[in-house]
């Protein structure tokens, strides 16, 4: 994984063309290696700025930098194979596929980025077994615990070596101990020289973050 | 993506989301099925109608020597034979009344043809020998008619004619069936034929035959020649088989858009219902023309295992009620299904392809 910073300037995001804008012409460059936790009241964007980030949403003015390029106006095909490759998502209900194994679930960015399945089993199990759900690898979604399934989405979201992560409200649905198991992983994560970007107002997580940046 | 992992991911998404595979497959197997029961049907009779049309006696054209005045010579017989249109041409005579030389004169009369040209044109013979010059060979309704048991015998037109040797016995060829009343045998050499019959290969020939033959004969008196010609036939047969083939087409086409429509609908529903799944995959990285294959390449799917088992259902259907389809029909057919079914996908793809993954992962 190569590090790369990731920055915005002087971004700026409306739902509607001419409707009220998020961020206000924000500025921040999120430090590689350290967990920034993204906060603020109800409506200020926490998840929008997320979404402006991972390139699901494109902002109305200013550019999402990676690395010191510019990403938010490339095509979406670009926009897609970032999302593979360089950007890892955890949502906030870990939104795993119940349809397919905790272990093929892992898979699926490293898949769309275009990697060959056996190539890429030996890592994501690894990661399961380095989360603490590498017992769960051949179960269903529906088999593992909320915790569990938010180290899962953890996981995947490591799986093809991003040098990005971003979490939206990873611990909104977890009790303390389980909450303290994912901000340890994601918190592993930056110390390998990730950037990593949750969005949260659970205090527990602002406690624990590096860097803070208030909306 | 790799080719073998979207295609894996196709086959994993199909076996995933059961109901909706097997509601397209259901479609496409119905799809099949009926227009195996109805157009291959139909395409069946079709051919029936098309062999009728088509067979010898359709393709005839008879010139006949109005005026007896020998123009039909052997060489015109010949040379009417080599035409590169021509199946088969004859001459034939008149007939004469002929009796079982045995009876006499009370016998029961047989008509009696002389034939220019090849007698295997005409007959074939089912018992004896071919017969030579005042030789010939009787039908089995002549040979009855004549009183003969076995083509042995001999036949005559009158008290001072030269009596016919019965030295076997035909059947006659289409369109030849009128020999089968009487006895054919070879005519002299030089004898004109009464009616020249020209045998084209395909209806479609007749009028560029028929056109060939009489500036063959070259008759400066129009009223010389009598033509009996095939021609408005085949005019005919190409309106009615154009007429049943756009038929076909009609059907065909109705009952592939009719099984479409109902797969846009079961592939879209499904797309809506599954938009929380569609929006991870894009939230993951998946591009649009990953889902965009995916859905299609899914409906396709379904499609084909609706085709493997509509295609031979309908096949034994069809042939309980008697019309069963060509096997080059049976294909077509399946292969249409399943193109309709991943064509008629392609909307709902597009669809899915352009939702707001934000939408359905934002948690309120």
């Amino acid at each position: 994984m190569a590090t790369a910073e990731l920055a915005v300037r002087n971004l700026r995001f409306a739902y509607r063309a001419g409707g009220d804008e998020l961020f206000g012409g924000l500025d921040h460059t999120f430090a590689p290696g350290a967990v920034t936790a993204v906060t603020g009241p109800s409506g200020r964007g926490k998840s929008t700025l997320l979404y402006v980030l991972g390139l699901l949403l494109r902002p109305s003015d200013g550019a999402v930098l990676l690395g010191g390029s510019r990403i938010d106006d490339r095509p979406d095909v670009e926009r897609s194979a970032l999302r593979a490759g360089r950007i890892g998502f955890v949502f906030q209900d870990a939104v795993l596929d119940p349809t397919r194994t905790v272990l093929d679930g892992v898979l699926e960015p490293a898949l769309y980025g275009g990697a060959r399945r056996r190539d890429v089993i030996p890592r994501a199990s690894a990661l399961l077994d380095r989360l603490g759900v590498g017992a769960r690898a051949g179960h269903r979604p529906g088999e593992v615990s909320g915790g569990q399934a938010q180290r899962v989405a953890i996981a995947r979201a490591l799986v093809a070596d991003p040098p990005v992560v971003l979490a939206d409200e990873p611990t909104g649905n977890l009790d303390r101990d389980n909450a303290a198991g994912v901000l340890d992983a994601l918190r592993t994560a930056a110390a390998e020289e990730r950037t990593v970007v949750v969005a949260t107002h659970d205090p527990f997580v602002l406690a624990r973050a590096d860097q803070v940046l208030a909306l | 993506m790799r080719p073998l992992a979207l295609l894996r991911e196709v086959a994993a998404s199909a076996r995933a989301q059961r109901v909706p595979t097997a509601l397209v497959a259901v479609l496409v197997a119905a799809m099949c099925l009926t227009a195996i029961l109805t157009v291959g049907r139909a395409a069946a009779a079709q051919r029936q109608v098309q062999h009728r049309l088509e067979d010898a006696g359709s393709r005839q054209i008879e010139v006949t020597d109005q005026k007896e005045k020998g123009f039909l010579t052997p060489a015109t017989v010949g040379a009417a034979a080599t035409m590169d249109t021509v199946e088969r041409a004859v001459g034939v005579t008149l007939p004469r009344d002929t009796t079982n030389v045995a009876v006499g004169a009370g016998g029961t009369p047989v008509p009696y043809w002389q034939v220019v040209g090849s007698l295997r044109d005409v007959a074939v013979l089912t018992s004896g020998r071919w017969p030579n010059l005042g030789e010939a060979v009787a039908s089995d309704r002549a040979l009855a008619q004549l009183g003969l048991d076995e083509p042995a015998g001999a036949v005559s037109a009158g008290p001072n004619t030269a009596a016919v040797a019965v030295v076997g016995t035909f059947r006659a060829r289409a369109p030849f069936d009128t020999l089968d009343a009487g006895l054919v045998g070879p005519a002299a050499p030089g004898t004109p034929a009464h009616a020249l019959d020209v045998v084209v290969r395909a209806a479609p020939d007749a009028e560029l035959t028929q056109a060939a033959v009489l500036a063959l004969l070259a008759r400066p008196d129009p009223t010389d020649v009598t033509v009996r010609s095939p021609r408005t036939l085949a005019e005919v047969q190409a309106d009615v088989l154009g007429d049943l083939a756009r038929y076909d087409r009609a059907l065909l086409l109705a009952v592939l858009a009719t099984g479409a429509a109902l797969v846009a609908a079961v592939t879209l529903g499904d797309v809506l219902l599954r938009r929380r799944d569609l929006g991870r995959r894009r939230a993951l990285g998946a591009t649009r023309g990953v889902l965009t294959t995916l859905v299609v390449a899914r409906a396709a799917l379904g499609g084909l295992v609706g085709a493997a088992l509509g295609c031979p259902c309908g096949v034994a259907l069809a042939a309980r009620v008697g019309g069963a389809p060509g096997a080059g029909f049976v294909v077509g057919t399946g292969l249409l299904a399943v193109l309709s079914a991943a064509v008629a996908a392609v909307g709902p793809a597009v669809v899915a392809a352009r939702q707001d993954p934000v939408r359905v992962l934002r948690t309120p």
